[in-house]
């Protein structure tokens, strides 16, 4: 079974930084990561993959790069 | 300095029991060292993937290996086979620890330094040869290697040749850091390993004890 969700990151982030660290999460989980917008205080990313794996890529999103600062974190369908 | 690639002695193979692992070091590169319920010893980088514990506080158990933290199994190969909180799960194959080539000769385990790459033949078993200790020198392998070259000779396979208390001794250099290196002393003909062992300490006490500055410097 795979799911696709949307995923919000509010937080301080280096862009790039946050970006190469979704890439190297979404291939060590094997989901696809596409992420819809990198910005200094926002990410919004569409991932799609194996329900398990997929909360496993928002966990390690969560706590993030050392060089980034997530604040808050919610899926798109879950009412936001 | 860099770290020439090739093999590299990282443990005495007896030190490691079926079951169990050790963490060691490669020119600072973390490593886990481990030896499977089946009797062969694997070298990895020290780094779960899920979080990056050390899997050298992992347990053994069978022919896997488990990190301490969240019990993530990996096989020999290095690849993860189970995830306790997901346990229907299909571990995708990406979920892989780096792993090393590592082979035992004359009583040490050795690992070829280049990660996952073809490795050239491994060294040479040492006939008769014994793996007795490691001793570790808060000296760079460069330092220790021109100590031990005064009496000592070294061979093509890297380690040194000499006499301990009398009695013929091979040195494999492990650089554990940039500053830090392991001598792994092997028997290489009959003796008292009593007495070799410690002069084998005073010998590591005498490169401690030496003007370095220079040596160091360079580095
Ligand atoms: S860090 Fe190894 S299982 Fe979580």
């Amino acid at each position: 079974m795979r799911e696709r969700v949307e995923m919000v990151f509010l937080g301080d982030f280096e862009p790039d930084s946050f970006a190469e660290f979704m890439r190297h999460r979404a291939r060590r989980l094997s989901i696809s990561a596409d992420a819809r917008r990198i910005d200094a205080t926002r990410v919004d990313v569409a991932v799609e993959g194996e329900p398990a794996l997929v909360d496993m890529f928002e966990m390690a999103c969560s706590l993030g790069p050392i060089d980034c600062l997530v604040r808050e974190a919610y899926r798109l369908e879950q009412g936001r | 300095m860099s770290l020439a690639e090739g093999w590299y002695a990282v443990a005495v193979a007896d030190d490691i029991e079926p079951g169990t692992s050790a963490g060691t070091r490669l020119f600072d590169q973390e490593l886990v060292v481990w030896r499977d319920l089946a009797g062969v010893s694997h070298v990895w980088e020290d780094r779960c993937p899920h979080r990056g514990m050390r899997l050298s506080f992992g347990f053994v158990r069978g022919n896997h290996i488990a990190c301490l933290y969240h019990g993530w199994a990996y096989d020999t190969a290095g690849q993860c086979r189970a995830i306790p909180a997901h346990p229907d799960l299909a571990v995708p194959e990406t979920i892989k620890v780096a792993t090393y080539h590592a082979a035992e000769a004359a009583g040490l385990i050795f690992v070829h330094s280049a990660l996952g790459a073809e490795a050239p033949p491994p060294p040479a078993p040492v006939p008769s040869g014994r793996a007795l200790r490691s001793l570790y020198v808060d000296l760079p392998l460069r330092s220790v290697a021109a100590e031990l070259s005064k009496g000592f000779t070294r061979q093509d396979d890297g380690s040194y040749a000499g006499t301990l208390a009398g009695v013929p001794v091979l040195i494999f250099l492990q650089p554990f850091t940039a500053s830090r290196t392991a001598l792994h002393l092997v028997l290489a003909g009959p003796g008292d390993a009593v007495a070799v062992s410690a002069a084998g300490e005073a010998l590591r006490n005498s490169f401690e004890a030496a003007p370095h500055s220079v040596l160091e410097a360079a580095e």
